[in-house]
């Protein structure tokens, strides 16, 4: 890529800003310097997402965006479509539906209030008519969308109607939307969820890091048939252990919810480390998988595939 | 006098308002990050036919009504205004204190206060607000009544500001940090 003065001199500033050993700094920095970088088209995207008769669909959308359809219900995490996070951080691929169509979506739950979790222009881009979940901490943050409900869950908490339930599961990470509100926000603003429906229970992790006593407790209460969970950033690895999980242990986690299959995520749509490649967390988890025989637990999509489960069987879309 | 009157009931509105703005968070620690933050100057540049000069200014918001914040909190904020509040749209009243870096009429410091809307353009005005307002002016012993317009953008941290105020005209321009 040709690297314009300007954008050099925009990435010098804001390193220094930050910080010059600030990883911060850097990950700025390099956010700036993508600005201009071509972004990778997702070719063949779904039409028609939701499928009617599919007991459960899971669609990955890219970052943590999963489009879930549980039978006549459908669910959207974190939803992602627009073009950068917060104006700097460039997507690597668009993401893998058109938002359009999505024609119908019961519940969108929000994990945190991080930039590339809740994003406003995603959020008007998909209807509205159906139930928006925030986590306890995040109302401040969230304007005034047309949902016919708008619920904050604290953890544990349960929000229930026509079948559906959705519990607001404790999870390790961090909030705080701008920077300087990281410290008045740090222990509300996060959440994961675990959504249940007509025996079908779905595990979303949102961004996490490990703790060895959380997962466990949520498998001893939750039956989970499928556990969609953050791979990345990995690196560097004392920076991010807190608060984002390295495929090992997602692995780890997959065994302590007991789930049946899991499914990684928040890895390739954005550089948010210094992870060496795109695909680097992807081929540690799928190595890490085979030396513990988990590859038939880990459900590996690509951006925009879908994935249909069926009674008894499952099948690739 | 006039000034200090509004800068009294605009304290006094803040105080009322107090309970209202709790929004789940624990005053104590906003307060800490809010203060020093306030401390960074906008940059302002005033031109009249007489002076012109440059000049850091020091800005406030006693009372902010937000009408784009879902309905599950309170619109109202006091000083500490998350930004998500203003940018999606909002109606604000706000003191502010300016120091010139040369005399106009023999003065170095300004005050002034405005009413000023926000709406927002794009994302729920986290990438693009445009704002509307009047305002009161007050430097070397003379008030003038000034209309602003603007636009802010990247979350609402960066505004621009032009302020017109008439017989003569003068012309305020800003470049604002806000962080709250």
């Amino acid at each position: 890529m040709r690297k314009h003065p300007q954008i050099i001199l925009l990435s010098a500033l804001l390193f220094l800003l930050a910080g010059c050993s600030s990883v911060v700094g850097r990950f700025l920095a390099r956010s700036v310097e993508r600005i201009g970088a071509p972004i990778t088209s997702v070719p063949e995207k779904i039409q028609d997402p939701i499928r009617p008769g599919a007991e459960l669909a899971i669609t990955w959308v890219g970052h943590a965006t999963v489009l879930i359809q549980i039978y006549d219900k459908v669910f959207i995490t974190d939803p992602m479509f627009t073009r950068t996070v917060g104006m700097v951080m460039r997507r690597n691929i668009e993401s893998g539906l058109d938002p359009s169509s999505i024609a119908k979506l019961d519940y969108t739950l929000i994990s945190h209030t991080h930039l590339d979790h809740f994003s406003y222009g995603s959020i008007d881009m998909l209807p509205q008519d159906g139930v928006l979940l925030v986590p306890f901490g995040a109302l401040p943050y969230t304007p005034d969308f047309d949902h016919r409900a708008i619920r904050e869950m604290r953890p544990w908490d349960v929000f229930e109607e026509a079948g559906v339930r959705i519990t607001a599961v404790p999870v390790q990470h961090f909030s705080g939307r701008y920077g300087f509100d990281i410290p008045w926000a740090r222990d509300r603003g996060y959440t994961g969820y675990v959504i249940e429906y007509r025996g079908k229970t779905v595990f979303c992790g949102g961004d996490t890091g490990y703790h060895p006593e959380l997962f466990k407790e949520i498998g001893k209460k939750f039956n989970v048939d499928v556990a969609l969970l953050p791979i990345a950033p990995i690196e560097p690895r004392d920076f991010m252990s807190h608060n984002h999980i390295d495929p090992g242990e997602a692995l780890r986690i997959l065994e302590d919810l007991n789930a049946k299959v899991m499914m990684p995520m928040h890895h390739r749509t954005f550089e948010q480390g210094f992870d060496p490649a795109l695909t680097f967390a992807v081929e540690q988890l799928q190595r890490i998988a085979h030396e513990k025989d988990l590859t038939d637990r880990v459900l590996v999509l690509g951006i925009g595939e879908q994935r249909l489960f069926l009674t008894g069987t499952d099948a690739n879309d | 006098m006039t000034f200090v009157r509004h800068a009294i009931i605009c304290l006094l509105l803040a105080w009322i308002t107090q309970g209202a703005i709790a929004q789940g968070w624990d005053t104590s620690r906003r307060l800490p990050i809010w203060l020093p933050l306030q401390l960074v100057p906008n940059l302002t540049w005033y031109s009249s036919e007489a002076a012109t000069a440059f000049g850091f200014e020091w800005e406030a918001t006693p009372l902010s009504y937000s009408f784009g914040i879902n309905k599950h909190v309170s619109p109202w904020s006091s000083f500490i205004v998350v930004p998500t509040y203003r940018f999606t749209g909002s109606v604000e009243l706000n003191v502010a204190g300016q120091l010139y870096t040369s005399p106009i009429a023999s003065s170095h410091t300004g005050i002034s206060t405005s009413l000023m809307g926000y709406v927002p353009l794009v994302e729920r005005g986290e990438h693009l607000t445009f704002n509307l307002g009047i305002g009161m002016h007050r430097v070397a012993g003379q008030t003038k009544i000034f209309k602003a317009a603007g636009f802010s953008t990247l979350f609402g941290f960066l505004h621009f500001n032009i302020k017109q105020l008439s017989s003569p005209t003068i012309w305020i321009t800003s470049l604002e940090f806000r962080f709250f």
